[in-house]
């Protein structure tokens, strides 16, 4: 029990890092980006590719490839790395540090063609850029074990049979870090200046707002989180298969989570994320009841997937909890005498 | 030299890439909104070819009835699609909506071909009908039937475009829905008419896929890419661009990977991913695609 209580908390925790960065890409500043799944992919392929291969030369383990002889190197890594927690630290700051700069630069990278496009076309061409990166990891042996995929360290092997539970724990503290910086984002000056281009930008304009660079910046820095979210999530498997990183389970639930949820409303998208998190999980163990059936179970997922968004943009497309306004200081409310003074 | 298979593959390719991003781009232009679904309602027609050739047919059997399915498909996404539109749902709600159709064919095909492989032990997760393909002078059926296809569809949609009435009003919608409306079109049933014929020539082309190509359920998903890249290299708002598009898009893939292939044989593998290289190149240096060139060529 406890066990399945931490499997959804962390899946809850990877979904809501994915699902704020999307609410600061789209529900705050305005772009749509169907393509979230291609930062996930690049965090994950580098927990794939990097710290297994400075582990071994960190151990000077030589002769055997991490990606072709995975499971002995694996083995060899387990036995090392249980008994030395800074080595393991290191090699987790190190991916982190690694996934997040490299998603920076892809961000800045992809926003310069795609930013020239009309929202609709930029949404494509980062869906395609995720799906092309998709078929490169699938194709790729040396870098993440290609179609079968790969195993992965775990950087808290060193506290033995807790590893699973240290892991989580760091997944959870990530995310609660990842919802502070976002919610102080959102609530600050910047968090104005993006609504305020998503509902106008040539306003924002002529008031001297570089938009492009804005809206490139925050899709960097949104690429940057999203990088996050493939390493936890990596490393909270303990495996990388890029196959599995489809558009489906880490772009087109995200968006169901914040449109259910609210688009432009934190808490409204952390409870959507929460709402079908549980659901996906019960629908994972309500499977094993439908054997009878000559089809896998696991199909009816996209169905109600499905089935959901079309309701949703039917009968409440401003989400559950829609967008408040904004929270103003104390300062700003006289500055801008929002209130009448008594 | 190139090899005469590689030579086919590209020629079928791009005949049935071709007429896909003309398709999409047709939605696109109705509408102003992209068809996420079409590359999956384009491919789902595969499974109909695949249980016609399985029930001993001939698969182009399974041509008219792929015409009809994705047809039917369409027509339904353009009614959601409307309806949302008519409520003042926004471009993202509606490119939602077109998703709701990508997923539910997209379990549609996974539960079919898990079907076909519980109850008649047949791997449909993953299948290629070349086997049953008819020769023609010792050549594959397929290369005439798609060339047939093609140049059938684009000769009749362009004859329908000029000298229909139907296809003046399509044309009078697609330039500008509200002055069509005001001039009495009925600008409601020549868009679902519309939708539905595109679906329908989706269905066609994705039907024929199979016939040379290695098929599974993401084919849909991955061919997006190529289509996508066929529609901004040839022009984003041009019909007859993205056909253009489409040729192009399919010889990169197939030609210049292979030539690169003989010098770097790793290439080979990435060939869906060189299509989305050009269109990112072609977003950097020609925005306006082959289209914008052409009409900068004649002057306009």
């Amino acid at each position: 029990m406890i066990e399945l209580t931490i499997d959804i908390l962390t899946f809850f925790c990877i979904y809501v890092i994915i699902t704020l960065s999307l609410n600061f890409q789209h529900g705050y500043a305005g772009i749509f980006n169907l393509g979230l799944y291609f930062p996930i992919i690049v965090g994950a392929l580098v927990a794939a590719y990097l710290p297994g291969r400075l582990a071994m030369l960190i151990y000077g383990i030589e002769g055997l490839d991490f990606s072709a002889n995975n499971a002995a190197v694996i083995s060899l890594l387990r036995t090392n790395l249980s008994s030395d927690p800074l080595v393991s630290i290191m090699l987790l700051v190190i991916t982190l540090v690694a996934a997040t700069t490299l998603c920076y630069v892809l961000g800045l990278l992809s926003a310069y063609p795609s930013l020239r496009l009309p929202a609709d076309y930029l949404a494509l061409f980062m869906l395609c850029a995720g799906e092309s990166l998709r078929v490169i990891g699938m194709q790729t042996d040396w870098l993440a074990g290609g179609v079968m995929g790969i195993t992965i360290i775990n950087p808290f092997w060193w506290l033995r049979e807790y590893s699973y539970y240290g892991m989580a724990l760091f997944a959870i503290a990530a995310t609660a870090a990842v919802i502070l910086v976002y919610e102080r984002m959102c609530n600050s000056p910047l968090g104005r200046l993006l609504r305020s281009i998503r509902e106008n930008e040539l306003t924002s304009e002529s008031v001297g707002k570089d938009v492009n660079r804005i809206k490139r910046d925050t899709l960097a820095f949104s690429f940057t989180i999203l990088g996050l979210a493939g390493v936890l999530h990596a490393f909270l498997m303990g495996a990388v298969v890029v196959g599995g990183y489809t558009r489906v389970d880490f772009s087109f639930w995200p968006w169901l989570m914040m449109i259910i949820g609210g688009t432009g409303n934190n808490m409204g998208v952390f409870l959507g994320t929460f709402g079908l998190v549980i659901m996906r999980r019960i629908m994972i163990v309500a499977k094993h009841y439908f054997w009878f059936l000559p089809f896998n179970v696991v199909w009816f997922e996209p169905i109600l997937l499905a089935i959901m968004l079309a309701a949703t943009l039917i009968f409440r497309p401003q989400g559950i909890f829609p967008e408040q306004p904004m929270k103003v200081s104390e300062y700003v409310r006289k500055v801008l005498k929002l209130e009448t003074e008594e | 030299m190139i090899p005469i298979p590689i030579i086919l593959t590209a020629v079928v390719y791009s005949f049935i890439l071709s007429i896909l991003a003309m398709g999409f781009t047709l939605q696109y232009i109705t509408l102003s909104v992209p068809n996420l679904a079409y590359a999956t309602i384009a491919f789902a027609s595969t499974y109909l070819t695949l249980t016609f050739s399985l029930m001993g047919m001939v698969p182009y059997t399974a041509m008219p009835f792929a015409f009809l399915l994705g047809g039917a498909i369409s027509y339904m996404l353009y009614k959601l699609v409307a309806y949302l539109r008519n409520k003042g749902t926004s471009i993202v709600g509606l490119m939602m909506a077109t998703i709701v159709f990508d997923l539910i064919i997209y379990a549609g095909m996974n539960i079919y071909a898990d079907y076909l492989a519980q109850v008649f032990k047949l791997y449909a997760g993953s299948f290629s009908l070349s086997e049953y393909d008819l020769k023609i002078f010792s050549i594959p059926a397929i290369l005439f039937v798609s060339a047939a296809t093609s140049i059938g569809l684009v000769a009749s949609f362009t004859l329908m475009l000029i000298k229909t009435k139907f296809g003046i009003a399509m044309r009078a919608v697609m330039e500008n829905y509200n002055l069509a409306n005001v001039h009495g079109i009925n600008t409601e049933r020549v868009l679902s008419i519309a939708w539905f014929f595109v679906g329908g020539i989706a269905g066609l082309s994705g039907s024929l896929y199979p016939i040379w190509f290695a098929m599974d359920p993401w084919v849909g998903a991955r061919m997006f890419i190529s289509i996508f890249a066929a529609c901004v290299v040839g022009g984003l708002r041009s019909i007859y661009g993205s056909l253009l598009g489409g040729f192009l898009i399919a010889f990169s893939e197939i030609i210049v990977t292979y030539l690169l292939s003989i010098y770097f044989p790793w290439i080979w593998a990435y060939r869906a991913v060189t299509s989305m290289l050009i269109a990112a190149v072609a977003l950097v240096e020609m925005p306006s695609g082959i289209a914008g060139l052409i009409q900068k060529w004649r002057g306009g």
